[in-house]
This record gives structure tokens, sequence and C-alpha cells, in this order.
């Protein structure tokens, strides 16, 4: 592992960002609008019940967490998909840096998306909402930690969908993060979620999170037990979504699927 | 002649029920230059992409300058610099960008003087602040074999390189190239459909068809060999009794 290919892959996706001001999109403009959007529906909510706990607190916190989740997937899935997009993968291929490494770079660049859009999401709630973060703590740190490295675990998992199954399986990445954060209980307790679908809700570590983010909000100690629950489980997820896009790229390059970006 | 900077031996590949390399061996030894022939589905890029390591031979060895395939990939690939005339450089970076990218990937130790040095050494300077996106093809192929020799590799890979060049381009890079595999002593490993240029740049041919080595020796031999004076002639005739 080289932390110096690691600092190349990084200046070569912040070339591309420089360049690309709708990249920029991701990481202000949803971010702006999704406060706007749930703030509002929370402030309306609260208007009509002033006891209940969809509150605007609650959805813009929902908000928030959820865009953790989504910039380290993307910052991930993107980085890589860049290379498909502009066929250049098979140069990248043909240098010395490892899949780990280039991994490593995207994920990096990741945090600082992550901190990027949540510091227009503070500033946003604050403004619009009257929002204050800070106020929040260091609790919100271990919540944002599970979610972004469960965020990188879908990203990676998505590159290991588009190396065996092609650029359509681009909607995979694109979708997977909004199927997360209903499952995950995003803005609502899982047990308002169809009974079907509450058992698979209780296994992901996002849930956890995003649990333990409420129960912060509501002016509770941060749930300890549910945090290294979700910090074992995003491990696990993330180990997870390593071995199937490591098992994607060997059959990529078993059969010979360079081809198809190339 | 020197010892083997790639070593590849009984490669195989089958693709479902397409067998498209059946049992080929590749050396070539420290800065000799190989042309690497053979019809369209002889299975020249499947066992280019091997040699790469882009794609994992279902048997045979690889070995580039000592490093082994597929476990050194990483370490092999620092002494191999590979263009292709259809791979174009990543959008929306200036050339000297992309081509830092890639030096710092490869390792170089000054990036900023290397992009320059290999710039020059291929003329092409005016394009340093150009975006990537912005290049003809033939200035995208040019860019490309740059960005193939910026870390002095042991070993260049060129599938196609002068494809989609004028022809005065396509001299001005196959001169450079050799200027460049004589001032460093790397060895050339080179597929190309024009069997002129081919003669020109290389002292040994390997045609491939249908899968294997059908010929492997100077030009003059192989032509030869099959009754021609030319490689030109050869393809005609191996591609087609290949196709009967």
């Amino acid at each position: 592992m080289s932390a110096h290919r690691i600092r190349i892959v990084i200046r070569r996706h912040l070339y591309v960002m420089w360049r690309a001001p709708h990249r920029w999109f991701d990481i202000a403009f949803w971010p702006l609008m999704d406060v706007i959007l749930w703030g509002s529906l929370g402030v309306y909510v609260a208007q009509q019940d002033a006891t209940s706990k969809a509150s605007a607190p609650f959805l813009i916190g929902g908000a928030m967490m959820f865009h953790v989740l989504f910039q380290s997937q993307i910052a991930v899935a993107t980085g890589f998909m860049e290379e498909t997009w502009s066929r250049n993968l098979m140069n990248v291929l043909t240098t010395p840096v490892t899949e780990f490494e280039y991994i490593a770079g995207t994920a990096i660049l990741g945090i600082a998306k992550v901190i990027a859009a949540l510091t227009v999401v503070s500033i946003t709630a604050y403004a619009f909402f009257g929002f204050d973060t800070t106020a929040v703590g260091w609790d919100l740190v271990p919540i944002a930690l599970i979610l972004m490295i469960v965020g990188w675990g879908l990203g990676i998992a998505g590159i290991g969908a588009v190396l065996r199954f092609g650029q359509g399986a681009e909607i995979i990445t694109w979708g997977s993060n909004f199927i997360l954060m209903a499952l995950s209980g995003a803005f609502n307790p899982v047990e308002s979620l169809p009974a079907v679908l509450q058992p698979i809700s209780a296994i992901l570590p996002s849930t956890k999170a995003f649990d333990a983010m409420r129960q912060v909000l509501a002016g509770k100690p941060l749930p300890v037990h549910e945090i290294v629950t979700g910090l074992i489980g995003s491990v696990l997820f993330v180990i997870a979504g390593f071995t199937f896009s490591w098992y994607m790229l060997r059959s990529f390059r078993r059969r010979g699927f360079i081809t198809r970006f190339s | 002649m020197g010892d083997p900077v790639l070593e590849a031996r009984g490669l195989r590949k089958r693709f479902k029920s397409v067998e498209a390399v059946r049992g080929v061996d590749v050396i070539v030894h420290r800065g000799e230059r190989v042309g690497l022939l053979g019809p369209n589905g002889a299975g020249k890029t499947t066992t280019l992409l091997m040699l790469l390591g882009a794609i994992t031979p279902d048997s045979g060895t690889i070995t580039i300058d000592g490093f082994k395939l597929p476990r050194q990939r990483s370490k092999a690939m620092t002494k191999v610099g590979f263009a292709a005339g259809y791979l174009p450089m990543p959008d929306r970076l200036k050339v000297r960008e992309a081509l830092g990218v890639f030096a710092g990937w490869y390792g170089v130790r000054h990036p900023e003087a290397a992009v320059e040095t290999a710039l020059e050494r291929f003329g092409i300077t005016e394009l340093s602040d150009r975006l990537s996106s912005r290049l003809s093809s033939g200035q995208r192929t040019l860019v490309g074999i740059v960005k193939a020799t910026l870390h002095e590799p042991t070993l260049l890979v060129l599938d196609e390189p002068t494809a989609s060049l004028d022809p005065d381009i396509a001299l001005r890079v196959r001169t450079s190239l050799m200027n460049y595999c004589e001032a460093t002593g790397a060895a050339l490993l080179v597929t190309s459909h024009d069997m002129r240029e081919v003669e020109m740049m290389t002292e040994r041919v390997m045609f491939l068809a249908r899968g294997e080595v059908v010929a492997n020796d100077t030009a003059a031999i192989v032509a030869s060999t099959y009754g021609h004076d030319n490689l030109e002639d050869v393809f005609l005739s191996l591609a087609e009794t290949h196709r009967a």
C-alpha cells in the first residue's frame, strides 16, 4: 500500500471536481434541498401536532446523517465510475495502483465531501430552522462514523456490480442508498415500517445509527450499546462489500470484461 | 541478446466455447523490439491484455522483469508502459495534469520534469495545457505514448499505436519510439495492422492465428518461409488460410 499513490488518486479526483461544477451539486445543492424539504415538512407536522416526534430537528437530523452515508458512498462509487465514463479504466489497470489504494483514495476524498456536505446542512439548518448542530455535540461523531463506513461498503459493492454487470449496474449505486435510507429508518423509527421489512431493518448497522441519532436529539444519552453494535455491523458491512467486489473483480479479469470499458 | 524482460509461457484463454488463446509463449528480451501480428480474432488483444494483467489466463505463467503476475502485478507495472491508439486520457484533466497523475502512480521522483521531458521527446509541448477531452485522435495517441514512456519502463507495450494518425505524424511517432528504445534500452512489444510499419520498427515478429503462434522470427525469414517477400503478403495468406 503506497500513501503516495493514494494521494495521487485524491489529486486526480480533485482535478475533476475543479472542472466539473455539476459535481458540486452532490455536495452543496442536494444537502441544501434536503434540509429545506425535510425541515419544512417537520415544521408543518409540528404545526399540526405540537407533540409530534416528526418535528424539524428529527427530520433535519435524519437528512444530515443520511448525507454522511450518501456522500461517502458516492465518493467511492463515482470515483471508480469516473474511470469508466472517461474510458480510462484500462490506463489505470496498467499502472502500479492497486485496488486497495484506489478505493482508499476515493474513501478519503469521501471524508472531505462528508465534511463539506455537513457544513452546508448545518449552516442551512441553523439559518432556516434554528437547528443548532453544535448543540448536539460530539455524540454525532460515532453515529456519523457508522454511516460513513456503511457508505464506503455500499460504494465498494456498487463498484463490484459495475465491474461484473457493466455500466447498466450503476443504477444499483444510485438506488441502493435510497433503499438503505428507507430500510434504516433515516426519518422514522423502524417500528413504522411494514412488518415484513422490519427484520431486514433490524440487522442493518445504519438502523442503529439513525436510532441513536433520534435518542440523542431527544436529549437522551448516547446509547452505547447501539453504537457498538452499529460499529461492528458497519465493519462487517464494509468487509462484505469488499468481499463481493473482490470476487467481481476476479470474475471481471477472468471473463475479460475490460473490453467493455475500452 | 539480453535476458527476457517479458516471459510468458503456455498462455491459454477460453471464453465460453471459444478458445481465444491456445498455448502461446511470448518472450521479449531486454532492448528487443517485437511485433505481435495476426488477423482479427487471432488472439492478439487477449494475449496483450493477459500480459498486462487485465485478463487472467486460464493457464500459463507471466513474468515481467522478474515480477510474476498476478501476485506482483503492481511491481510489474512499474516496469511496463502501455498505450493504445483507441484509449483516451482522462476527461477534464489538462494534458500535463493527466500525465502528472500517471507519473505519480508510476512512482516518478520528479513528475513535472518527467512530464516536460517526455512531451519534448515527442515534440508536443504545445499540448501541455490543453484539456485531454479537446485533443484530436492523433494528439490523443501521442499523449498516450508519452504517458507510456514517463517512467522510462523496461518494456513498452503498444496496441495499434499509429492506427489513427496521419502518415507524417505516424512517421514522427515511429521515429520517436525507435529513438526512445535506442536511448533507454527499453524493449518494445507492438501490435499493428500496418505491416510496413512493423517491418520498420521491429527485429522479430510473432504471427498469431486462431490463438496459436504460427510464425516467430525476423520479418524477412517469416516472409520467405511463407514464400513471400513482405509481411503484408504473409498476413494476407495467413488470414485467407485461417478463414477457410
